[in-house]
């Protein structure tokens, strides 16, 4: 009963691969992006701020299928041409950078008021002042709303499918218009969806409990 | 710098501040001369822990100056009355010690981390040699068995002991000491106390907002006592602890006695 699962293996293997590939890169330029995105919130000037918060509502009040239809269909009209390779993962990093960005303000602003006080008291200004007490304590607090969102965004690539990059659950729908196994051939995909969001959610264990102090 | 002799530590000339429509320091003058222990008392709201905000330039003040050894304190000389730059207010700040009500340790930080990251990562000492200082400071505040302790495993007490030694690795020309007591239990402020009556004895200049009122009598050179964003009086502590002149402070000392049967 499961033979098509087997036979169709490398196939899923293969798409599994372009799905990591999008997730590692999409997860990498999103954290990026809304690292910069908190830190403009949090300490910009107020005309770049207002910037960054309205960029910051508009990617998180639209539906990301919306945003990459805008990308697939209404991108192309000025001139601009993405792969949908590249555009996938354009469009996944800004949309998930708005939600990291989040996260990361949040934390920032959730490490008490006491340390900042300490801290320059001690002399810290500046860049190193958040590198050596505020980050450090921040990046604990956001570890796992920060896990959180990586998970939504590894099942967020499913979405470019929709517009034709070959990833996991484009490659299990081809599967399924030859064979008609769609309970077998879905049943397998949303298995390894489940064990690599699962293995994310184990490592984020880890590093909290890693990056842990007494309270 | 400018180290004129017979110039007080720190000067606060005329320092006003609001927040909103609440005057909180109204005109403060006060002269904190090197190797002597200030305690300002006062009831809750009259501006004491605000005051010594100013003075490692926490908070922000609208009118006034402050002076540490001669240099105007957050704000430029020129008459402008700018605001420094971070990495000026940033220095000045190193020069003052503060310790808090609520101790404010980095939780992520080991005891020894607590008390080099300053020294190694402001003044730039190598890390032996900071260690060296930590070690000899977390001695003398009778921690030096806690080295490697977070401090989330320490008492309150023991935290507030770390805090100081934290402080004073900066090698600071002042201490500042803002409630220093006020958060821990009974039976832990006696050790925070001793650490702070030690210091004033080698001669530290600090500055001292608490409500320890057998503190202030014994350790203090001079008691501030404040009240509505104001000093009200001042002088040494037998002055003011026997013979108040003021009805304010009469009536706080009152207060007092019957409290804590001083």
């Amino acid at each position: 009963m499961f033979d098509v699962v087997f036979r169709s293996w490398p196939l899923l293997l293969a798409a599994t691969g372009e799905t990591v590939l999008l997730s590692v890169a999409s997860g990498l330029l999103a954290t990026l992006l809304g690292i910069l995105l908190a830190l403009g919130q949090l300490f910009a000037a107020r005309a770049l701020r207002y910037l960054v918060e309205v960029w910051l509502y508009v990617m998180r009040g639209v539906p990301l299928l919306v945003l990459l239809f805008a990308m697939y269909y209404a991108l192309p009209y000025t001139g601009i041409d993405l792969s949908p390779r590249v555009g996938g993962i354009l469009v996944l990093s800004t949309y998930f950078s708005a939600f990291m960005a989040e996260i990361f303000r949040s934390a920032v602003l959730a490490v008490p008021k006491g340390q900042w006080d300490a801290a320059r008291g001690i002399g810290f200004h500046g860049w190193r002042l958040m590198r050596e007490v505020i980050v450090p304590q921040a990046l604990r607090l956001a570890s796992a709303s920060y896990v959180n969102t990586m998970i939504m965004l590894v099942k967020g690539t499913s979405l470019v499918s929709i517009i034709g990059l070959w990833e996991l659950t484009l490659a299990g729908r081809q599967i399924v218009e030859r064979t008609l196994a769609s309970f077998q051939v879905f049943g397998a995909v949303a298995l390894i969806y489940f064990v690599l969001c699962y293995g994310l959610s184990l490592a984020g264990r880890y590093l909290e409990k890693r990056f842990s102090y007494v309270h | 710098m400018s180290i004129e002799s017979g110039r007080a530590a720190i000067e606060l000339r005329g320092v006003s501040k609001r927040f909103g429509s609440v005057q909180v320091l109204n005109r403060v003058d006060l002269d904190v001369h090197r190797g002597k222990a200030v305690v300002l008392i006062g009831p809750s709201g009259s501006g004491k822990t605000t005051l010594l905000r100013c003075m490692n330039f926490l908070e922000e003040f609208e009118e006034g100056e402050i002076r540490i050894d001669g240099e105007p304190l957050g704000y430029s000389d020129d008459g402008t009355r700018r605001r420094r730059p971070e990495r000026e207010i940033a220095r000045q700040r190193a020069a003052l010690g503060m310790v808090f009500q609520s101790f404010n340790l980095f939780p992520h930080m080991t005891v020894l981390a607590n008390v080099t990251v300053g020294p190694v990562r402001i003044k730039g000492l190598p890390r032996s040699e900071a260690e060296a200082v930590a070690r000899e400071l977390l001695d003398r505040v009778g921690l030096g068995h806690k080295l490697d302790a977070y401090p989330g495993q320490l008492s309150g007490g023991q935290q507030q002991r770390v805090a100081i030694a934290r402080a004073l690795a900066m090698k600071p020309k002042a201490m500042l000491f803002d409630e220093v007591t006020s958060a821990l239990d009974p039976e832990l402020v006696g050790e925070v106390l001793a650490v702070m009556r030690q210091l004033a004895e080698s001669g530290m200049t600090m500055v001292i907002v608490t409500h320890e009122m057998a503190f202030a009598r014994d350790a203090a050179d001079q008691v501030v006592f404040m009240s509505g964003g104001s000093i009200v009086e001042a002088g040494p502590p037998d002055q003011l602890f026997h013979a108040p002149q003021t009805e304010r402070l009469q009536a706080f000392l009152r207060h007092f006695r019957e409290g804590y049967r001083l």
